[in-house]
């Protein structure tokens, strides 16, 4: 397991402080950067759990097609256009003519028109699957999906559904009448919106101005409206079938008498339709793999992520179906530094590997090699290297600390076996002290070190104590490394105890300040909040998981490690 | 082991580019295309290819036993295939990056899908019309429908070959060792 880091997204949890990494269920709260957004507005950062998400338009995989979604409930979530899925292997099809007719005399003849001859048939390119099996031709390469139309009605299936449908749409149509009726002027939530603008909107309706009366169109019907509740609560017509349900597998719904009989008749695993291949259909259909009907193709939706606090669009995609932009594009990696961490040790041990897999033709790394490279080895300390990347295009400060966590250690009755609950006693330091990391910019704009002219004095200057500076640092393992470009290499160190078992992991706080308004760079030097433009300063979460300890002695495997 | 005597029939109508790695007993029947960049290599034993064959960039053809493998006609071997089967029909389609190994003979009119790996442990034959297709090499069978009109594709992509090939590759004129 490489060394990661996770960024905690407090959830809209009041506490800001993550749960203690160790434990198993923490790991909801800890998300990799590239799934996190940011809300400028609440200047918090969001994960996917706790986004309000909605559709933002549906359009057909296959074809691309956006459709209105007025149309996505008339075709039922299905392409109306010619896009169909092969029922053996998920794929599209397409439509073909047959074969021209055998001229007798064995040569392979030429198709005599380029339209191609009917009757035409689906085809599945990838599995040779095609309609013919099934007994699905067409006269007419166009409009396939019209020709299909009056087949799919037609099946006991569908036409059961609509009778369900007549038979409650009066129901229904009545009871939310009144529903709707009787609901309490102060919330608004009890209306069903299914769109947050227009319940964001409703919201801002209902709230409370001072000075103006409240508006409540309800109290009137409010008590003739209980009155017809009560009535027609538990009354509602009886409904008929237009099938015995017993007999409904006989037209291939599946179940029943039917299936028992094709079990007993299989020959061949490959007979039975598999999971994959049946749960796109919207009714059950029968268990054989040879009654499976093409599919109009289930429409794919784009969404787009709103803010759950302040309800502001965090993610916007394009209109388009072909394009995979974003109109409006709030994502984490944009505003919070990005943090790798390395454990040098295993960078080098990698290197030596490939180097040597490399002579010995490809054969993958020996097992011991890999235990003694990917974990680490107990009683020994470590250094790592943490590399923050700046995407602001304002230098930052930021600033490291590690979570103080209770160590609960739990023993467990055998004394020299390994407990799996005991806490791995480590120690970790990481430099405390705020160091800046450069602001992003293009890659011409950045001082190259081989690009010494055309400069002033003062600079040279500068760089050149720049790079004393880093050269005295290098020294050291705990402490600022490098700075190139828009990023800057730290490096810790983690001390394992003798005993250490289990994982190493550990809450780090980021908190980095940055100047919103000051073009100028800044040289490092300490923040003062009196100077003219507005600093920022943001803090986060963030867990560093370094890897799994091992025991000192390589011949034993540990048990959990996985 | 014996060296490897390099013997090459390649037929006139053949067109086999210039940077074709060919190794051992190779016999090229009319009409078959051989891509630059493909491999074909009759280590142990010969290799005979018939007509209207297309074997494509990177395709790798091995023989590694002493009998003769046989490749019937008009066989399309897409970019990236390793074939070692010892017996192959007709009008069989190998997509790209799919691997054979030398336990399958393989009868006509098949198609091996794109990343198939066909390596059973025991001799295998794959009968007509078999389709290998998914990433765990599901086969079922083909109805046949349609073959008249991929067989005159596949003639048709020997053609346009045959013509364009020679315009921008150097080819190799058949001959001995």
């Amino acid at each position: 397991m490489a060394p990661s880091v996770l960024y905690h997204c407090p959830c809209l949890s009041t506490s800001s402080i993550p749960p203690p990494p160790h434990l198993p269920s923490s790991s909801y709260s800890f998300h990799p950067l590239y799934t996190l957004f940011f809300c400028e507005e609440c200047d918090a950062v969001r994960c996917n759990r706790c986004v309000s998400v909605e559709v933002s338009g549906y359009y057909c995989p296959n074809c691309l097609f956006e459709v209105p979604s007025a149309s996505v409930r008339a075709e039922k979530n299905r392409c109306a256009r010619n896009c169909f899925m092969c029922p053996n292997c998920r794929n599209t099809l397409s439509v073909v003519p047959s074969d021209p007719p055998d001229s007798g005399d064995g040569r392979l003849s030429a198709p005599i028109s380029t339209v191609g001859e009917p009757p035409f048939f689906l085809y599945c390119n990838h599995c040779r699957w095609d309609s013919s099996e099934v007994g699905i031709t067409f006269e007419k390469p166009t409009g396939l999906a019209a020709q299909l139309q009056k087949l799919e009605d037609s099946s006991p299936d569908s036409l059961e559904y609509e009778r369900l449908k007549e038979h409650f749409e009066p129901i229904i149509r009545a009871s939310s009448l009144s529903s709707s009726s009787s609901a309490a002027p102060s919330t608004s939530h009890s209306h069903h919106h299914s769109n947050p603008i227009t319940a964001a909107a409703s919201a801002a309706l209902a709230r409370d101005i001072p000075g103006v009366a409240k508006y409540t169109p309800h109290a009137r019907s409010g008590r003739h409206s209980g009155k017809d509740r009560s009535a027609n609560k538990d009354e509602m017509p009886e409904y008929k079938s237009r099938l015995n349900i017993s007999n409904a597998s006989v037209y291939g719904s599946g179940g029943g008498d039917v299936d028992v009989e094709f079990m007993r008749r299989l020959e061949d695993v490959s007979e039975v339709a598999s999971l994959e291949q049946r749960w796109n259909y919207s009714w059950s259909t029968s268990l054989e793999t040879r009654d499976l009907k093409p599919l109009r193709i289930p429409l794919h939706s784009k969404r787009s992520k709103r803010c759950p606090a302040c309800t502001h669009i965090l993610i916007k995609p394009e209109q388009k179906a072909q394009s995979v932009r974003y109109k409006i594009k709030l994502v984490a990696a944009n505003y919070l530094p990005a943090i790798t961490v390395a454990l040098p040790h295993q960078v080098e041990m990698l290197g030596h590997i490939s180097a040597e897999a490399a002579k010995r033709s490809g054969k993958a790394p020996v097992e011991d090699d890999k235990d003694a490279r990917d974990n680490l080895q107990a009683g020994k300390t470590y250094p790592f290297h943490m590399a923050l990347t700046n995407p602001l295009y304002d230098p930052i400060q930021v600033r490291l600390s590690v979570q103080r966590v209770h160590v609960a250690a739990t023993v467990t009755g055998e004394g020299g076996t390994i407990e799996k609950a005991r806490r791995p006693p480590f120690a970790i330091s990481i430099p405390t002290t705020p160091f800046s990391i450069a602001p992003f910019a293009e890659a011409w704009e950045y001082e190259d070190d081989e690009e010494m002219f055309g400069l002033d004095d003062d600079e040279l200057e500068a760089r050149l104590s720049g790079r004393e500076k880093e050269t005295k640092s290098k020294s050291k393992t705990v402490g600022v490394l490098e700075k190139r470009a828009n990023v800057t290499v730290v490096g810790g160190e983690v001390a394992l105890g003798k005993e250490a078992r289990g994982e190493v992991k550990f809450n780090m706080l980021v908190a980095y300040t940055y100047r919103s308004d000051d073009p100028a760079p800044s040289e490092g030097h300490d923040v003062s909040p009196s100077k003219k433009a507005e600093t920022k300063t943001f803090a986060f979460y963030t867990v560093v998981d370094l890897g799994n300890i091992i025991p000192k002695e390589k011949s034993r495997v540990d048990p959990y490690d996985v | 082991m014996a060296p490897i005597r390099d013997k090459f029939t390649i037929h006139s109508k053949a067109v086999v580019c210039q940077d074709v790695e060919l190794k051992g007993d190779i016999t090229i029947g009319s009409g078959t295309i051989v891509h630059p960049k493909a491999t074909i290599f009759a280590v142990a034993g010969p290799i005979v290819i018939g007509a209207g064959c297309i074997i494509e960039e990177s395709a790798i053809i091995v023989n590694r036993r002493k009998e003769v493998m046989r490749i019937g006609d008009d066989n399309l071997f897409e970019i990236g295939c390793r074939i070692e089967a010892p017996s192959i029909g007709s009008f069989n389609t190998f997509s790209t990056r799919s691997r054979v190994h030398h336990t399958v003979r393989i009868a006509s009119f098949c198609v091996i899908g794109a990343g198939c790996v066909l390596a059973p442990a025991d001799d295998e034959t794959l009968s007509d019309y078999t389709v290998v297709y998914g990433p765990s090499a599901e086969r079922r069978t083909w109805t046949g429908k349609g073959k008249v009109q991929e067989a005159d594709l596949r003639r048709k992509h020997a053609e346009y070959l045959r013509e364009m090939l020679p315009k921008f590759n150097r080819l190799r004129r058949g001959d001995g060792a």
